[in-house]
């Protein structure tokens, strides 16, 4: 018998019963197997439960329209979906130590979007005549960490900027605190130095764009010389535009 | 447009941002959407005509309407939490964003919507099987410890996947739908036939060709084909 037509091959990639004369004719044929084969790999590919037609509904949380909100800039509002939310004080989904690697971008990607156009601008005037303070940020802990804090961006009489940290944290034996200033998509990140609780200030590069790295970022290092961040969070706010 | 206003620093959030406008539109508890827009609710379609040029309020009510189906998806794919609060977000926020390449003619708006959580579902799965090659990666260099094994390469079906739904982009209509229905919605041809009308040869003829396609696509590795 000749081989398969090319549109029964097609249906057998899809998993399709074929027509007695030709499923028996696939099964001795090696040269339609192969044909059905390499159409299948696309098959299989998406051929999983959790790509498929969707399933029952869920409601999202508030915070998913309001970052949605911030990212459009559209202010027209959904009803049902509370309005107020103060969608660019958004803190974001903290992780536990436990998990080491790689959580980090999981988590901050979370907020992708949320600051875009960010720019922080100087809206409140606070201390002294020579020193504005620009925004505040609160460091929320994790849920099972005992961490927080608050960190202040102000600008000197001469232009300088200091980012003032104030962290509520119990001390580390064989590990230390970093302070990270990061991208919403957590490519590019600026390491601050090394954070230890209480109060310090932090001086920050000249040039470097705040709302480029709005999220303030305190982590718990290993001390194993290696100088990228460990991925592992106890503390972090978002700066605002 | 807002004002910012700094706390004292004992409430978790410390800042915040007072939309004026959104303060005003939220200020009122409104009727849950059916009973509340009545008359004015356009249909799904007007729906996807306004978004597709660009009407703020089309967001909110296709976020209205099709959040709890996008999210639910996610969900399935990650359980509750913040990975899907992340895919519905973006979900939206790529749609918005991207409404240029929506044509409110070919397909439903709801079923663009679906189309680009797959895309972001799949973003996630490839994500983390980066994050953990190259936390693997990085482990077995600590270790310093010659393994043997080939350094971290992407998942081969993690990969496909995303060439897949990349290509299915670039089908037009009614090669999309038809190969959706039989991907996704797990239908025969003749079911295919039946649900969008057209002849079964039709659809048979499009099915080879469109796995002819996704085919080249995977074998060519990124070679893309010509609408």
């Amino acid at each position: 018998m000749p081989h398969c037509p090319p549109e029964q091959l097609a249906l057998a990639a899809l998993h399709e019963p074929l027509p007695d004369d030709d499923a028996r004719h696939l099964a001795d044929c090696a040269v339609c197997r192969t044909e059905v084969d390499s159409l299948r790999r696309a098959v299989d590919a998406v051929a999983v439960p959790e790509l498929a037609e969707p399933g029952p509904t869920a409601t999202p949380p508030a915070s998913v329209w309001a970052g949605i909100a911030a990212a459009t800039g559209v202010t027209a509002v959904p009803e049902g979906v509370p309005a107020a939310q103060p969608a660019t004080a958004q803190v974001l989904p903290l992780r536990s130590r436990s998990r080491r690697r790689g959580v980090l971008l999981v988590a901050a990607a979370v907020v992708t979007g949320a600051v875009a156009g960010a720019g922080v601008t100087a809206l409140v005037r606070g201390g002294d005549d020579d020193t504005r303070q620009l925004t505040t940020v609160a460091l929320d802990p994790l849920t099972d960490e005992r961490a927080s804090g608050r960190a202040e961006v102000v600008v000197r009489g001469d232009g300088s900027r200091a980012l003032e940290v104030q962290l509520d944290a119990p001390a580390l034996d064989d590990e230390y605190y970093e302070l990270w200033l990061i991208e919403p998509d957590v490519v590019d990140m600026v390491p601050l130095g090394v954070l230890r609780p209480g109060s310090q200030t932090f001086e920050l590069p000249a040039g470097l764009e705040l709302a480029e790295y709005p999220l303030v970022d305190v982590s718990v290092e290993p001390l194993d010389g290696d100088p990228t961040h460990s991925g592992v969070s106890i503390a972090r706010g978002q700066l605002d535009s | 447009m807002s004002e910012l206003l700094v706390a004292p620093p004992s409430p978790p959030s410390s800042v915040r941002v007072v939309f004026e406008d959104s303060v005003a539109a939220g200020s009122g508890a409104r009727e849950p959407a059916d009973t509340a827009f009545g008359d004015l609710a356009p249909d799904d379609a007007e729906v996807g005509r306004r978004f597709a040029a660009g009407d703020e309020q089309a967001l909110a009510w296709a976020y209205q309407r099709w959040a709890g189906q996008v999210h639910g998806m996610a969900v399935r794919a990650f359980g509750p939490g913040p990975d899907a609060e992340d895919v519905t977000q973006q979900t939206f926020i790529a749609a918005w964003t991207g409404r240029a390449r929506f044509r409110p003619g070919e397909s439903p708006l709801p079923a663009w919507l679906v189309g680009i959580c797959r895309h972001k579902i799949a973003d996630t799965w490839a994500r983390r099987d980066r994050q953990r090659r190259e936390a693997e990666a990085a482990l077995s260099q600590a270790q310093a410890t010659p393994t043997g094994t080939p350094g971290p390469s992407v998942d081969s079906v993690v990969a496909d996947r995303m060439l897949v739904l990349d290509e299915l982009d670039r089908l037009g209509q009614p090669q999309r739908g038809i190969i959706e229905l039989a991907f996704f919605a797990d239908l025969t041809h003749s079911q295919i036939a039946e649900r969008t009308g057209l002849p079964l040869g039709t659809v048979k003829s499009h099915i080879r060709r469109t796995l002819e396609r996704l085919r080249s696509r995977l074998e060519g590795d990124g070679a893309a084909l010509p609408a």
